[in-house]
């Protein structure tokens, strides 16, 4: 090829970069037209939304408003009022647990901890299963047989039994059940189907001119093997957000994470002096984070079948 | 078909060996030593770790772990001494397979429908009730699922009982092992299945539509008297029917929990196969909408679901934890827990061991069902 760059003009050059830029911006529009165009998928936006203003606002009632001696979710104690799991008021606007803590204000705090958690177990788990089911469909061969060996290996174990059994030993925090949430996701069903996406997209015409116009092998898979994997990916790290939160909220239902606050450990706790079958002492401290953490995952299961119905071709209203 | 049996057969046992060694490797690497916490002397800690094999070296550990394996000998559990692991959870896996096994088939089938019928009428305002109810239902705390259904079901209109396997006044001397009978439960569910299954297939060569429905209701019913009949006069009816009280409200919740997903996949699938080419000749062709709807559009769109479904039930065995747990279900999840209060590892072991064999062999079920289902998937090594 000849050096050309002299011969286009600065102003021809704008404009090139505009329009791609103008493409994508086209292409995030319409997409997100579609995607309001749902009404279960703006639900779960709003919920997400208003579960994100939650977790939010703790931090900034605990300064404000919230007293910290009488209001802090872990070793506050209201003083003031005398049997302790008291029913809501107005002061605690959802009572107390019976250790004298705010309801509402641990239920907020816990709120940024199942973000947290099932975000970075989003994170972990689409960058292994872009990174391994990619690499696995793209070169094919020896790549293809270790990797998707790994991946058979892993999609055999169930990530909850694997974290008790690690729970038994060590103590568990909320990093360590993202991770290992994760990586056996990751790792085990979300690679082979990312694999199996990706054959299909190697064949493609549009990836042959790619390579037979020059393009390199590094120009190929950044251009147009990952961003064809990106509506997979979405969708993917959205529903591993709900199957992090759930898991999670069970390990600490069972009392094996009890160092950090959390909706599970909520309800564990409440448990521990509750009246089982009458309800009638406690049901403000087992209801709100039981209720929180089926309305949290179905919000990102709305937004996550909102998103595979805008981002999978066959699945448009025609 | 053969050698592609046998080299999946072949691939399958090599994946076992790995995912063998990772639960070796996974369980030393964790810093924990099982003879720790002896409250003998020394030397009786040493005679454990010589009886345990663990003053070998690691590779000879593994070497043994893995000949173990092979044998099927998954260890003994620490907290009922001498009993193999096997031997604990095979006695336990009929009460799990009972409750669980019927649950799934049942979500399956409703989840089949209601996608069905809610991919068939998208954007009204009954798919949206319905998905609102199965994603809540789907995405709902288990124990606390499992709570409410106690609480209305059993404890405020007092319709069914709601906890234990069993009934103690009831089967006071009673003349079998409650073992036992969920096995005859269990075989005589599995016959009349088949059976059901025997007479639908004869009842397709039934030309009339109606007539092959009249055939199927008449057999079903065929069926059940038959079962009824033989149970009353065993003489062990109501004990069965006490199980089978008992056996209800896990079931429903077990329902609720798991149709949602199969509704969600089962829907996709068939907006997915709703632009083809043969259901515009079906509709060309002037079929009533109900044939296209159940036979050419749900019976290509269900290949996914049956994925799903041959993926998800080895791990029956982990879901068998929590509501277990809540309805007091003393099965393989009682195991599990107790396994895990008294640290007893190779029970531990065991499960994961068992969950890995039933899913590679749900896995090659799978492709082999595959190519009956869908007549256009090869593999390498078919003819």
């Amino acid at each position: 090829m000849t050096q050309q760059g002299s011969s286009v003009s600065t102003r021809e050059k704008i404009r090139t970069y505009l329009q791609h830029q103008w493409a994508h911006r086209r292409w995030l529009y319409s997409h997100w037209e579609l995607f309001l165009q749902q009404p279960l998928g703006r639900l779960g936006l709003i919920m997400i939304f208003i579960f994100g203003l939650m977790a939010l606002s703790h931090p900034i009632l605990m300064e404000t408003v919230w007293n910290r001696t009488q209001f802090d979710p872990s070793i506050g104690f209201d003083i003031t009022i005398m049997p302790h799991p008291t029913t809501p008021t107005w002061r605690h606007l959802l009572g107390t647990d019976n250790f004298g803590r705010d309801v509402l204000s641990r239920l907020l705090a816990s709120t940024q901890t199942s973000f947290l958690v099932g975000i970075v177990a989003a994170v972990i788990a689409v960058t292994i299963s872009t990174l391994i089911g990619g690499a696995a469909g793209y070169f094919g061969g020896v790549v293809d047989a270790i990797l998707m060996g790994i991946s058979d290996v892993f999609v055999l174990l169930p990530a909850p039994i694997v974290l008790l059994i690690f729970g038994l030993l060590l103590r568990l925090e909320w990093p360590m059940v993202a991770i290992a949430y994760g990586v056996v996701t990751g790792l085990g069903g979300q690679a082979i189907v990312v694999k199996s996406h990706t054959l299909k997209l190697k064949v493609k015409p549009f990836i042959e001119a790619a390579q037979a116009a020059g393009g390199s092998e590094g120009h190929v898979i950044r251009k147009h093997i990952l961003p064809g994997l990106l509506s997979l990916t979405i969708v993917h790290a959205v529903f591993t957000v709900v199957g992090a939160v759930l898991t999670e909220s069970l390990l600490s239902y069972f009392g094996r994470t009890q160092y950090y606050l959390s909706w599970g450990t909520m309800i564990w706790i409440g448990q521990q002096t509750f009246r089982w079958f009458t309800l009638k002492g406690q049901w403000h401290v087992i209801l709100p984070p039981a209720l929180a953490i089926m309305l949290f995952c179905s919000a990102f299961y709305l937004v996550g079948r909102a998103l595979d119905e805008v981002l999978n071709p066959r699945l448009r209203v025609r | 078909m053969l050698r592609f049996i046998i080299r999946r057969m072949v691939r399958a046992f090599v994946t076992l060996i790995l995912f063998q060694s990772l639960l070796f490797a996974l369980i030393h690497a964790l810093p924990y030593d099982f003879t720790a916490f002896t409250l003998q002397g020394p030397s009786w800690r040493a005679f454990m770790q010589r009886q345990l094999g663990l003053d070998l070296p690691l590779w000879t550990q593994y070497l043994r772990w893995l000949s173990r394996f092979l044998r099927f000998d998954l260890g003994v559990s620490f907290q009922n001494w001498p009993a193999p692991v096997s031997a604990i959870l095979f006695n336990r896996i009929s009460r799990t397979l009972l409750l669980f096994l019927s649950a799934a088939i049942l979500a399956y089938l409703l989840g089949i429908w209601l996608g069905k019928v809610i991919a068939w009428r998208r954007g009204g305002w009954l798919e949206f009730g319905v998905t609102l109810g199965g994603v809540a239902a789907y995405t709902s705390f288990a124990p606390w699922l499992g709570f409410v259904m106690i609480n209305i079901f059993g404890w405020y209109l007092r319709w069914l009982p709601y906890q234990r396997l069993v009934n103690p006044n009831v089967w006071f001397n009673a003349p079998v092992m409650i073992d036992t009978l969920l096995t005859q439960m269990f075989i005589t569910s599995v016959i009349g299945f088949v059976t059901f299954l025997l007479v639908r297939h004869i009842s397709q060569r039934i030309k009339n539509y109606r007539g092959r429905w009249i055939t199927q209701a008449f057999g079903l019913v065929i069926i059940g008297m038959g079962i009824g009949i033989w149970w009353s006069r065993s003489g062990l009816s109501y004990l069965a029917i006490d199980i089978l009280a008992h056996l209800t409200l896990p079931l429903a919740t077990v329902v609720l929990l798991s149709f949602g997903e199969t509704m969600m996949i089962m829907r996709t699938a068939m907006l997915e196969t709703k632009h083809d080419d043969y259901v515009l000749t079906a509709r060309a062709k002037g079929l009533p909408d109900a044939v296209i709807r159940d036979r050419h559009v749900a019976r290509n769109a269900i290949l996914p679901v049956i994925t799903r479904l041959a993926l998800n039930l080895p791990f029956i065995l982990v879901g068998s934890l929590v509501i277990e747990r809540v309805f007091m279900w003393q099965a393989t999840g009682e195991v599990i827990f107790s396994a895990i209060e008294y640290q007893d590892i190779p029970v531990l072991l065991g499960i994961l061991s068992i969950v890995g064999i039933l899913a590679l062999a749900a896995h090659i079920l799978l492709d082999v069902l595959y190519t009956y289902l869908d007549p256009r998937v090869r593999y390498l090594g078919m003819d």
